[in-house]
């Protein structure tokens, strides 16, 4: 036995002395001139994008990326399924590390985030400034200015919108018309139509599990401030704060006039059995719900109620392109990324899969409205683009989020007091915003 | 057989053993040496390889750090919760298996499915055992009068309902390791016990239980690894969350957070080592009791 240890203990004093030699950081970071970048694709280019887009949404892309395909001479893209988001995340890690990486692929800010803070992504500025290949100042400005805003770092835009979806209210219009209710568009209203909906089996109101991750929304919903983004502090543990918790933990707990989605991971699932009334979750779930309520109960969506002022958060993925691409793979993928997000695509894109389009032009396009005419599900999402914000692009954003986010949930299945939780959420999102930024 | 050692032989035995060690070398020492150093990157670009300073701030970080304690605190309920319990249900099951009952092949499939079935698989199950609304055990527990348990969204039941889906889990690898033991022991001791006049519970004392202590010995270090290294199935029952709240993060949740979530590569391998840690000093006292107590 003692001998086993000894072994060991020999071995790790070995090794760890045998690794001791420091790099030196460069003094200032190598900031290559990347005004000029290639204008023109002359030889044949394949590019590989990775995506997470499954079932019909996969079908669309594949439809999209076909006729982008039929219409180059030179550019091919190649589409490769990395299964779900917390798959593509991983493996785009892992391919970053061993020097694969792919041109293009699929990203969330918090990840782009680290991308930037590890060089790992290229800066599209030039891009789209460029004369010969890049947007007009109207073409950039037609990007809706929510999705433009979250792309940007320093004034310097690293992606393109693409998936991008954002939260609706679900709710179910027989129980509605039952109760002569409508749609509720105040936290009052939505307060009533909850209680008054509890009935028996049913209870008025649903809640996705990430609630927490999304209690920004109902903080500036009261008029309170999240974080402040300039001097790094996390400004929630206010009387805004609480009011916000407050009302939230009021219907799960008190009143039990309200649900978390809890073991059903989804609230479109007890939603469309008709165990719950309505429901925030995200407007990427319609196509979700459509399949799960058919035949058993009718339903619509309203924008999410509004507290002091409305809010309500963007989700999605942006398109990015990875800085181990040559030059020519990577103008390819900016020309890709430009189809992506021309109005005709992002249209065709949305009408598909439910997301909103990314462009203002697509929003009054023709082909649009009579599309949401046609489908009135789909207009709740883009109505709201006015009180859309995107959770700031801080170093140390993903911790900072599984910090309150597991607070907030602690105090809405009652572990915690409403003040006590709000404390050390505001207390351990703070710690974790200064750990990145030590 | 047993010739003397020569060089010939030994590079002959080398050779042999070469496709393993490369393949265990690869990805199992490789890894192991490589993040220990990392533990020690307090300042580095991971994805270049370049190391800035060194320093035991991982280390302090994760002793300071609320969530690591807690995940040590669930890991250890999860450990005290699973290994007993487990050996003593399968060790029941294996010895009736072993007697001369009808369907015995059949039962012995049975048992032995879950541990071949994928753990998202049974999640998906248990999931649906577990709901509070629509499970099969909440009904069941109704027929004594249990008023319904939310199993899955309380935090005070998410271990519980962790313990018993890996129980479940890990009954049919028990089960059939405990059955070779069992057909191991000379059945003349069980003759000469009937003869002296034993009843069953004192042959399975006197001669079952001492007689397999060595089998015993086996499975309680296999699972008390394996049981520390619980992830798949708080993954896959809680739908990729730590149970709700956080209430059933483990340590192997916290390194994985921490590595592909928030890319605390230093810390996330400092928390590895402190696992690992853990394991070595539990095998140390197991093989320290065993040497005391197994008969071989």
């Amino acid at each position: 036995m003692k001998k086993i240890v000894h072994v060991l203990f020999v071995c790790l004093l070995a090794i760890s002395l045998a690794a001791c030699s420091n790099a030196t950081k460069p003094s200032s970071p190598e900031k290559q001139k990347t005004a000029d970048i290639p204008t023109k694709i002359d030889k044949p280019v394949t590019i590989e994008f990775w995506h997470a887009m499954t079932g019909n949404l996969e079908k669309t892309l594949q439809t999209m990326t076909q006729k982008f395909n039929d219409s180059q001479s030179n550019i091919t893209v190649k589409l490769v399924n990395q299964g779900t988001y917390d798959d593509l995340n991983k493996k785009l890690m892992a391919a970053a590390k061993s020097h694969t990486s792919p041109v293009m692929a699929q990203a969330y800010e918090d990840w782009m985030q680290d991308y930037i803070n590890n060089d790992l992504i290229t800066d599209l500025t030039p891009y789209i400034q460029n004369k010969t290949v890049g947007w007009s100042d109207s073409e950039l400005n037609d990007i809706v200015q929510v999705f433009r805003d979250e792309n940007s770092w320093n004034n310097k835009f690293y992606g393109v919108p693409f998936n991008k979806s954002t939260e609706v209210l679900y709710y179910n219009t027989d129980m509605f018309n039952e109760n002569n209710l409508k749609a509720p568009t105040t936290w009052a209203e939505l307060g009533n139509a909850a209680q008054t909906l509890t009935k028996g089996n049913v209870i008025g109101m649903g809640f996705e599990n990430a609630i927490g991750l999304n209690f920004p929304t109902w903080v500036q919903q009261a008029g309170g401030q999240f974080v402040d983004v300039d001097n790094k502090k996390v400004t929630f543990d206010s009387e805004e704060g609480k009011k916000a918790l407050t009302f939230l933990n009021d219907m799960v707990n008190d009143k039990k006039i309200a649900r978390l989605a809890g073991e059903d991971n989804y609230m479109s699932d007890p939603f469309s059995r008709g165990d719950v009334a309505m429901y925030i979750g995200s407007s990427a779930g319609i196509s979700f719900v459509e399949a799960g309520a058919k035949g058993k109960i009718n339903w619509a969506t309203a924008p999410l109620p509004a507290g002091e002022k409305a809010s309500t958060q963007f989700q999605g993925t942006n398109l990015v392109t990875f800085n181990s691409a040559d030059d020519q793979q990577k103008l390819a993928a900016w020309e890709f990324m430009k189809f992506l997000a021309s109005k005709d695509q992002t249209i065709y894109w949305a009408q598909n899969t439910g997301y909103v389009p990314v462009r203002e032009s697509a929003l009054k396009d023709p082909v649009w409205l009579k599309y949401i005419e046609e489908n009135p599900k789909y207009a709740a999402a883009e109505k709201q683009f006015d009180a859309g914000y995107f959770f700031p692009h801080l170093d140390g954003a993903f911790a900072m989020k599984s910090a309150y986010s597991t607070e907030i949930q602690a105090v809405l299945v009652g572990k915690k007091s409403v003040d006590q939780g709000l404390q050390d959420a505001a207390k351990n999102t703070q710690d974790a915003l200064d750990k990145a930024n030590k | 057989m047993n010739d003397k050692p020569t060089m010939k032989k030994t590079m002959k035995a080398i050779l042999y053993l070469i496709p393993a060690l490369l393949i265990i070398g690869t990805f199992s020492f490789y890894p192991i040496i490589k993040s220990f150093f990392m533990s020690f990157y307090t300042d580095y670009d991971y994805f270049k390889d370049l190391v800035f300073a060194r320093g035991l701030d991982n280390y302090t970080f994760i002793f300071q750090d609320p969530e690591f304690w807690k995940s040590i605190q669930n890991t250890m309920i999860f450990v005290i919760g699973v290994v007993p319990l487990s050996i003593i249900i399968s060790l029941v099951i294996a010895t009736f298996l072993n007697q001369k009952i009808k369907f015995r092949g059949l039962f012995r499939t049975i048992y032995f499915i879950p541990f071949v079935t994928s753990v998202v698989a049974v999640s998906i199950v248990w999931r649906w055992i577990f709901h509070s609304q629509y499970g099969v055990l909440n009904y069941a527990l109704g027929f004594l009068g249990i008023s319904p348990i939310k199993w899955l969204s309380d935090p005070d039941w998410a271990m519980p309902s962790l313990i018993i889906l890996a129980i479940w889990k890990g009954l049919g690898y028990n089960i059939i390791i405990f059955l070779s033991g069992l057909q191991n022991i000379d059945k003349q001791y069980y003759l000469a016990a009937r003869i002296d006049g034993a009843g069953a519970w004192e042959r399975f004392k006197n001669i079952t239980v001492p007689l397999l202590s060595s089998t015993t010995f086996f499975i309680s270090i296999v699972s008390i690894i394996n049981s520390f290294k619980v992830f798949d199935e708080v993954f896959a029952l809680f739908g990729g969350q730590p149970g709700p709240a956080g209430s059933a993060e483990t340590i192997v949740y916290y390194i994985y957070n921490k590595f592909y979530g928030e890319w605390n590569f230093g810390v996330a391998s400092a928390a590895a080592y402190v696992l690992l840690f853990i394991i070595f000093i539990f095998t140390l006292i197991q093989l320290y009791v065993g040497k005391k107590k197994v008969n071989y």
